[in-house]
């Protein structure tokens, strides 16, 4: 584990990348099991009177079904905001975190290019965002039985997972370039979380605006679970919006970083 | 090897509205050891990142084992062994994973010859790091530094957290590495700490190196404050005429002074009295500093 910064940025956040990974199959395996006790006549009844225009900006249109009720209330809701938060957290620390701590200084002033650096500590956020995605798939097709989670294909789950993965990869790789550019934790966290409210509002709230529906196109969470992959399988133009847009930030962020003076 | 380890030409660095660097230009011989002397905030730290690229000139050039710094970086940094002033790494690490993983960014290094270091200043390798004191954490930089045998070694106040015993072991590894032909490179702010080991010093202030001096030169160049405490009361007229001694004043027993340059004479018309007790200062740098500028008028 101590061969090369990839392995060793794996190392160095064990803790926390398992502690996340674990968190975030065992919160969304909880909700996804709760599916039951809304899958009930009163339950459709309360929901049938509930007015259309709150039900959209919920996302709740389709959430009598598994996989609507999946999508509203485990990708996103809870699942999405929780791999939002460790995605920026860990995209920060990669570059701008290290560097506030002062422990940046050391590791350049070895033989390693500012861009291998960045890269294989990306490369190693990548990994664990998979693996976060992989073990939240795993939790999700042991409970399908058990919570009567009935009519998703295995490979309508995979699309999904494929999709939170590249929105979770989304967010770091953001959080991941303004921390690049300019070495600021606090910056780089903050537009990250702005980034992430404004995705959250504009894939429910302010598309009920008059004029507004055109804004849920630029949405993460519209590219996250949009077209439902969980019915329909992968959406094509999301994922390549969402992966296109991971290699841009990434790009633009390590040329950034090669270019500026590391602070101290 | 090339003469010449390191060469900056009119080296400027802004910071936004401060200058760190007002046009630097220096030289160090390849096989020497070289102290930068200067008050904090003189441009020391900058001049040691920019030849590391951490930073970049805002103009000027630098030239360090004939490589540039910029277009170079990686090959340049094998070569080189750097200690920060404040050494800081996470601290949820013991010294030997940091030194494994930092050996293995230079495509390995000898265990033996970590071990061997480490020995030698008494580290702790399997304790985590932030368990470690100030001092034993310095050590860990100082292994790092040495322990790839780099041709260029650049220190920033190396020894400003060690106590005086591995003050004493340090300036030994440094001097052995020359011996062996490598090149070391240190600022400091204390004059004792560069007076130990360094061969030349070159004081930089407000971003300019001013003078270039042998520690010899330096050495008499330099004034500080003495007190001698006799067993008996003595008079100041005794010790006012004493060459490089002014500002005498005597209270009872006790004697301070002023002393420029060698201590010889002073010592001399001590020792025919009884004598308690000595203390030096260390040489004031803005005494020096001023010594320098204002040299002639003086």
């Amino acid at each position: 584990m101590l061969r090369n910064s990839f392995t060793k940025w794996l190392r160095d956040n064990r803790r926390s990348f398992i502690g996340w990974t674990v968190a975030i199959a065992a919160v969304g395996g909880m909700y996804a099991a709760f599916w039951p006790t809304i899958d009930n006549p009163q339950m459709r009844q309360a929901l049938e009177n509930y007015p259309e225009a709150l039900l959209e900006a919920m996302n709740y249109t389709d959430i009598a079904t598994p996989a609507g009720y999946l999508n509203a209330t485990v990708y996103g809701l809870v699942v999405g905001l929780l791999i939002i938060v460790f995605s920026i957290s860990a995209g920060t620390r990669i570059l701008a975190g290290d560097e506030e701590a002062g422990t940046l200084d050391l590791i350049l002033a070895h033989p390693v290019s500012r861009t291998r650096l960045a890269l294989q500590r990306f490369a190693a956020f990548l990994v664990t965002v998979v693996l976060i995605g992989v073990a939240l798939l795993v939790a999700l097709m042991a409970l399908t039985g058990p919570a009567r989670l009935e009519g998703i294909s295995i490979g309508d789950f995979a699309a999904m997972h494929l999709h939170l993965i590249l929105f979770a990869g989304l967010f770091g790789s953001l959080a991941y370039a303004v921390g690049a550019a300019t070495g600021r934790r606090g910056l780089a966290i903050g537009t990250g979380a702005g980034i992430a409210v404004f995705g959250f509002a504009a894939n429910g709230i302010l598309p009920q605006v008059e004029g507004l529906e055109w804004i849920k196109g630029y949405s993460p969470f519209n590219w996250l679970n949009g077209g439902a992959p969980l019915r329909n399988g992968v959406q094509t133009g999301n994922v390549l919006i969402m992966a296109g847009l991971i290699v841009v930030l990434v790009a633009v962020g390590t040329w950034a970083f090669n270019r500026r003076d590391v602070a101290v | 090897m090339p003469e010449i380890a390191i060469r900056t030409d009119a080296l400027v660095k802004d910071y936004g509205r401060t200058r760190g660097l007002d046009g630097l230009d220096m030289e160090v011989k390849t096989g020497e050891v070289y102290g930068l002397l200067g008050p904090n905030g003189a441009g020391k730290t900058t001049t040691i990142r920019l030849l590391l690229d951490l930073i970049r000139p805002s103009s000027g050039s630098a030239s360090v084992l004939g490589l540039d710094p910029r277009a170079d970086g990686v090959e340049l940094r094998r070569r080189i062994g750097y200690l920060a002033g404040e050494f800081v790494v996470d601290g949820r690490q013991t010294p030997l994973e940091l030194l494994t993983y930092l050996g293995n960014l230079r495509g390995g290094v000898d265990p033996r010859r970590i071990d061997e270091l480490a020995q030698r200043l008494d580290l702790d390798m399997t304790r985590k790091i932030k368990t470690l004191s100030r001092g034993n954490r310095q050590k860990v930089g100082v292994v790092q530094a040495f322990m790839h045998e780099p041709d260029l070694m650049i220190l920033d106040e190396p020894t400003s957290g060690l106590d005086p015993f591995l003050q004493l072991e340090f300036s030994r590894m440094v001097r052995r590495a020359v011996s062996e032909g490598r090149t070391v490179f240190m600022s400091s702010h204390v004059m004792s700490e560069v007076q130990r080991t360094a061969d030349r010093v070159g004081i930089v202030r407000l971003g300019r190196l001013t003078t270039v001096e042998s520690v010899e030169q330096l050495r008499h160049r330099a004034r500080r404050r003495v007190e001698v405490l006799f067993d008996e009361e003595v008079t100041a007229d005794e010790f006012a005429a004493i060459p490089g001694v002014s500002e005498v004043s005597v209270e009872g027993s006790l004697l301070r002074c002023r002393l420029d340059g060698r201590a010889d004479s002073l010592v001399k018309a001590a020792a025919r009295r009884g004598v308690v007790n000595i203390t030096a200062e260390e040489p004031d740098l803005e005494e020096l500093f001023f010594d320098y500028y204002l040299g002639g008028e003086r």
